[in-house]
């Protein structure tokens, strides 16, 4: 059983059944209230009957920095997927993916040209769902990562910078299809 | 963003001399004087003059600290607008000294005050902002209605919506008078009708019209008219086709839709719930196909119990009906989320029916169109994770004749001919879940009269499963659900087909079997809630042991064998701190890492109480508990919510209200509370230094008597197998009742109370006119004394205290609420003076009290232990939490004494005569019970050194593994010891064993002064 709705902070102590996974990443408050102050329709959640948070997706919309309005990583208005999650005993129900839309919708209504995300690239279970979503990789962020999630002796990771066109983007030029091939830094990324 | 951040140097004017400019971008506080005093002379510019009153602040003497507060003074009374850059200056001057300096009588007025003066400035805005960084709403609300005032109709909506919401904050704040309040309430509840009027009347909303445009707006709207509104008023507006509910559902803003439900649900307007959600489903999407826009959980059964609770049931609950099937008929394209979703409206549908209509036949059994929702439901789901969260709550309506039917007709036939292995063992793992459910139900059993035949029976229920005498839940039942849980195990570890199968599914069905032999277990060994009308903490006192230590031991070789399973590991956690295992239980704490946000919620589940069960866990080489009090330090560092501002710069309004609520209750959590008493009850146990006085910590300072703390401990990842008749499984396996309004206060309380007698003038601390100090001394002593005695009294006897405290923590907050009131009436009686008869009531009760846990602890083996002699150590380590507050106790008395004793040598030295000295029997008395604390302190000391002999003592291990197994072997025991090898016994054995061994250890290090 779910109900899809706005996240709202006293969420925030209904969290365990997603955060205490290890594949979910536990932020400092302020860190959820910025976007909950700043795009508050693009933080939503997944509960369950008893009020626990079984999901939830927080993004943003925005472009790069003016001053890097001439660089070649420049990104132009555009929403980005900070974080989506699903707790285990919830996944694979379609959940992740009603929360994906509903961002996308967002992004769509705000104009932008594409949604984007960082991910690891040992993430494969996330790869295929951003793939069966119709997301693909653009670029590939090297050592993006400060650890590797699954091997101890390594201490970083790649990132796939992955993308879905939104309907702006009628030509499809923000989207490549050898975006395995563009490899960058993370300074080249914000 | 102002010219400098908060915790920054402002810049100084352009117009400053690059020599004064360095020195002051430097820190150069000398040299900014000096030279700031000499262009203040020649230039005759007052801003100099601020310029070296804020470099003074910076230096060390509490008199050149104290000009800026005099300058501010100053800048107040002229009543001319100040000088922006010297407000900037003195913000930044005084954010130290910020707790003697109310920033809403001082620098938030200068800021409104320049505001008005210079409304067209862009420098406005940053003076609202600084006022918002310091929580001052009063001076925020003037600054807004000043600029909304100006820039009335100019396109940039932000302005009035600033003035709205902030005097809507305001109105609801404390911070408002209440002659304002009032005043307030009406202004905002005007204005947002006034705009949504406006909206209502114009065609087409332009940004420059002052009426309601985005959802943030409308949101507030609805908010505000909730707040301050009529019901009626909302119900009426509530119908608008342009800002009613389902208008703004249609313009796909669900958040103003759900606020509307929660709103007639709160007020039992169901007819209008079933209106609302009856329209709202039936809504399009395009092509005319059913939109699944608010196709929630809570729509659907909204929808549902509305239609139970119509005037014609029938037709509504028919209706509800309807709509469901136009969505399922959609069923290729739909989300798996909301067909499951679809799916459980239709089982809650079915038992919304009213018996009538559930035309249930007797010639079938308990074969009810109920039973039949379940079975289609389970048909689909039955392998899914959730599948029995989902119908938990539908199977424990059930009747016992529906229940029999589901269980025995239903269950077996969800596979129909799919003899799939794994899929077989998934439903019977399900399937001994729903029998555990239904042993907590109370339709399995009936009454069984106490006496039959004129004998007395000491069983008072009839099992109606299984025929036989029980008490509540059936035990024999219990026994069977372990026994088939334990073949299904068996069959999994023994089949290697199905173990390789096992990583592709979600979850490893080992682990609900290991868990549901586990609470059968528990439930059988007797296991109950700990609450205070019991003497001892240990909820293990009156439990059969070896049942209690399979149960642990199972689970604990399930966890290694599936170490990511969150639900099973924070079972082992409690159930290892009953076990008196802390050590281990912070080894099997660690991995979940619990860190920054969800700490609030979260840590209680292995902090509560700690200090009490294991002192020795402090001693780490990192601080136990400072990730917790940095996340709060860092949350509450400003007064003002965290992010409060970008929430304002970016419109949203229903963000700011709740951000402004969840910083009220972060600053109210029960576990704030938690952590500082925790950490400082395990200081003091070690001789360590507190570093301040509770009350004056600035974590907590803002909490008084009446502040309402909140526990916010989540439970959510609990394996919850119980129905909603009985106690969740968290009240059974936690370490006493959980964190509350009431203990908070205790704690707090007990603690001010210890800062007051323990406080010592530092020894260089020179007195001068000591007698003057003194008499101040005593008036503060007296007045702090009998504000904590009628607290703690209060608290006390508040009818919730009971039931949120353990046995000992009874005893510890009841002496030292009669402690305080004695010490009060001790130190008001004068030698000459009769003392008062309660003098001597209070004391004997404190003897009684104190007695009574003293003689707990001392008996600690149980008459009904079925544990050999040598046990007693195994109920003193379950139960240190006892003996810790005998410590408590026991201290608190002798501090009291000395504090009485070293008064009455003061007031002696002080006054020759004797005249102020205290009464000689109140002497007596305190001398008394000291001695009865130092014995009871001597208790202690020897049972440490003798648990400490003890553990070291050989034979540990056997004697473990007959108190796990028992003597000889039994169905149960045979059943747990299939599924659990003898070595991983032994392995848990061994944890259990350094775990208590260490805790003794650092129990050793603790103080007994
Ligand atoms: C990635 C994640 C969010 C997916 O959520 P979800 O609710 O389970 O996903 P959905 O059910 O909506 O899946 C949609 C589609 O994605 C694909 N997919 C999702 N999980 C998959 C998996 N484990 N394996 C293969 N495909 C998968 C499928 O195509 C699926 O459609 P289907 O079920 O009809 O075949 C979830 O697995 C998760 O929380 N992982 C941990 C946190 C994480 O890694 N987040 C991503 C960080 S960038």
């Amino acid at each position: 059983m779910a109900n899809f709705r706005r996240f709202r902070p006293d969420d925030l102590n209904k969290l365990s059944k997603c955060n205490l996974d290890p594949l979910t990443e536990t932020y400092e408050l302020s860190f959820y209230l910025q976007y909950y102050a700043k795009w508050p329709s693009l933080f939503q959640v997944a509960e369950d009957q008893h009020g626990n948070i079984i999901g939830y997706i927080m993004g943003k919309l925005e472009s790069s920095p003016d001053v890097y309005q001439f660089s070649e990583h420049y990104l132009p208005w555009h929403a980005h997927i900070t974080a989506v999650t699903v707790a285990p005993e919830a996944r694979r129900l379609g959940i992740g993916k009603l929360l994906t839309e509903q961002l996308e919708v967002a992004a769509d209504a705000n104009d932008a040209w594409f949604v984007d995300l960082f991910v690891r690239s040992t993430n494969h279970k996330a790869i295929t769902f951003y793939k069966s979503m119709g997301y693909s990789i653009y670029r590939v962020v090297k050592d993006y990562y400060g650890d590797h999630s699954s091997d101890p002796t390594k201490d970083s990771e790649d990132a796939y910078d992955m993308r879905k066109p939104m309907k702006r983007d009628v030509k499809k030029e923000h989207i490549r299809e050898d975006g395995k091939k563009h490899e960058v830094d993370p300074s080249d990324v914000w | 963003m102002p010219s400098y951040s908060r915790y920054g140097r402002p810049a100084l004017k352009n117009s400053v001399d690059v020599q004064l400019q360095t020195a002051f971008s430097d820190g150069n506080w000398p040299s900014v004087i000096r030279l700031a005093d000499k262009r203040a002379k020649s230039l005759k510019d007052p801003y100099y003059e601020a310029i070296k009153i804020a470099a003074e602040s910076q230096l060390d003497s509490a008199a050149e600290q104290c000009a800026v507060l005099v300058a501010i003074d100053e800048l107040i009374r002229q009543k001319t607008v100040p000088d922006l850059d010297t407000i900037d200056l003195y913000e930044w001057a005084t954010q130290d000294l910020l707790a003697d300096l109310e920033y809403a009588e001082t620098l938030g007025p200068l800021r409104a005050r320049w505001v008005k003066a210079n409304p067209k400035s862009p420098l406005a805005v940053q003076c609202l902002q600084s006022c918002l960084e310091y929580w001052d709403l009063v001076s925020a609300q003037q600054i807004a209605a000043t600029l909304d005032k100006t820039y009335l109709n100019s396109g940039d909506r932000r302005y009035m919506f600033w003035s709205i919401i902030l005097t809507f904050l305001l109105s609801i704040s404390p911070q408002c008078t209440e002659a304002s309040r009032k005043v307030y309430s009406m202004l905002v509840l005007r204005q947002l009708e006034r705009a949504a009027d406006t909206t209502e009347s114009s065609e087409k909303l332009s940004s420059t019209d002052r009426g309601l445009l985005t959802e943030e707006e409308c949101y507030l709207y609805y908010r505000v008219l909730l707040k301050h509104g009529t019901r009626d008023d909302f119900v009426s507006r509530m119908q608008s086709q342009r800002l009613g509910a389902l208008a703004q559902l249609k313009e796909k803003r669900k958040p103003l839709f759900w606020e509307a439900l929660d709103a007639f649900e709160s007020w039992g307007e169901w007819d209008r719930i079933y209106d609302l959600c009856n329209q709202a489903l039936s809504l399009s999407a395009d092509g005319g196909k059913p939109s699944f826009f608010a196709c929630d959980w809570q729509v659907w059964k909204r929808f549902a119990v509305a239609a139970s609770k119509a005037t014609d049931q029938e037709a509504a609950l028919g209706q509800v009906q309807d709509v469901l099937k136009k969505f399922t008929a959609e069923t290729a394209s739909t989300n798996a989320m909301y067909k499951k979703n679809i799916r459980l409206a239709l089982v809650e549908t079915t038992f919304q029916l009213p018996p009538v209509l559930l035309n249930a036949n007797p010639d079938h059994g308990g074969m009810t169109p109920r039973v039949v929702q379940l079975g289609l439901f389970l048909e689909q789901y039955f392998d899914r994770l959730a599948a029995f969260d989902d119908i938990k709550g539908y199977v424990a309506q059930l009747s016992f004749e529906e229940a029999k039917c589901f269980l025995e007709k239903v269950l077996p036939n969800i596979l129909g001919e799919d003899t799939d292995p794994i899929r077989q063992i998934i439903l019977k793992s399900l399937e001994c879940k729903l029998r555990y459910l239904l042993t907590t139900c109370p339709q399995t059993l009936s009454h069984y009269p106490s006496v039959v035949d004129g004998k007395e029976q000491d069983k008072d229920y009839r099992c109606r499963f299984c025929s036989n005498l029980t008490n509540l839940p059936c035990e024999h039942c219990l026994k069977k659900i372990i026994a088939a849980a334990a073949d299904v195990y068996k069959q999994v570890a023994t089949d290697k087909k199905l173990i390789e199968a096992i990583p592709k599914l979600d979850k490893d069905p080992r682990i609900d079997l290991a868990i549901v032999m586990a609470l059968s277990l528990l439930k059988l060994s007797g296991l109950r809630q700990t609450l205070s009308d019991v003497p001892a903490a240990s909820a293990l006192r009156d439990v059969n042991p070896s049942l209690f230590l399979q149960a642990v031991a199972l689970l604990d070789m399930q966890l290694r064998e599936t170490p990511g399973d969150t639900g099973l590991r924070l079972l082992l956690v409690q159930l290892h701190l009953l076990l008196g295992c802390a050590s281990y239980a912070h080894q099997l704490w660690i991995p979940m890492d619990v860190k920054r946000t969800i700490q609030d919620a979260l840590s209680p589940l292995f902090f509560d109480r700690i200090s009490s069960i294991s002192p020795g866990l402090f001693q780490g080489s990192r601080p136990l508990m400072e990730p917790l009090r940095s996340y709060y330090s860092n949350c509450m560092r400003d007064n003002s919510p965290l992010r409060i501002w970008d929430a304002f710069s970016s419109g949203s309004y229903s963000s700011i209200l709740d951000m402004a609520e969840y910083d009220s209750r972060l600053r109210r959590s029960c576990t704030l509370m938690m952590t500082l008493v925790e950490e400082r009850r395990a200081t003091r146990s070690f001789g360590g230094k507190i570093e301040c006085d509770i009350e004056d910590h600035v974590l907590v300072s803002h909490i008084t008597g009446d502040t309402t703390l909140v526990n916010a401990t989540d439970y959510g990842s609990f394996p919850n197998l119980e129905s909603h008749h009985g106690a969740p499984v968290q009240d059974l396996v936690r370490f006493g009742p959980a964190i509350s309004n009431e203990r908070s206060h205790l704690a707090f309380l007990s603690e001010q109370y210890l800062d007051l007698i323990l406080f010592k003038y530092p020894k260089d601390y020179k007195l001068s006119r000591a007698n003057e100090v003194a008499i101040k001394d005593r008036n503060y002593v007296m007045e702090t004394l009998s504000h904590i005695s009628s607290s703690l009294t209060d608290f006390i006897h508040s009818s919730k205290t009971p039931q949120g405290l353990t046995g000992p923590e009874m005893t510890y907050y009841t002496v030292l609420s009669l402690l305080s009131a004695g010490l009060l009436t001790a130190l008001t009686t004068s030698r000459a003076d009769p003392l008062p008869k309660t003098f001597s009531l209070l004391t004997s009760s404190i003897k009684s009290a104190f007695g009574g846990l003293r003689t707990t602890f001392l008996t600690p083996i149980p008459s009904s232990s079925p544990l050999s002699p040598q046990s007693e150590a195994f109920y003193a380590l379950t139960d240190m939490h006892t003996m810790s507050y005998v410590r408590d106790t026991a201290l608190a008395i002798r501090h009291s004494a000395a504090f009485v004793i070293a008064f009455h040598e003061k007031e002696l030295a002080r006054d020759r005569s004797g005249r102020s000295s205290l009464h000689k029997d109140v002497i007596a008395e305190m001398k008394a019970l000291d001695g009865v604390a130092s014995k009871a302190l001597g208790e202690v000391k020897a049972r440490i050194q003798r648990l400490k002999e003890q553990l070291g003592e050989g034979g540990w291990l056997d004697r473990m593994l007959e108190w796990t197994f028992g003597r000889e072997e039994d169905e149960v025991s045979k059943a747990v010891s299939q599924v659990v090898p003898t070595e991983a016994v032994e392995e848990w054995i061994g944890k259990v064993l350094e775990s208590w061994r260490e805790g003794v250890k650092g129990w050793g290090m603790v103080r007994m002064e």
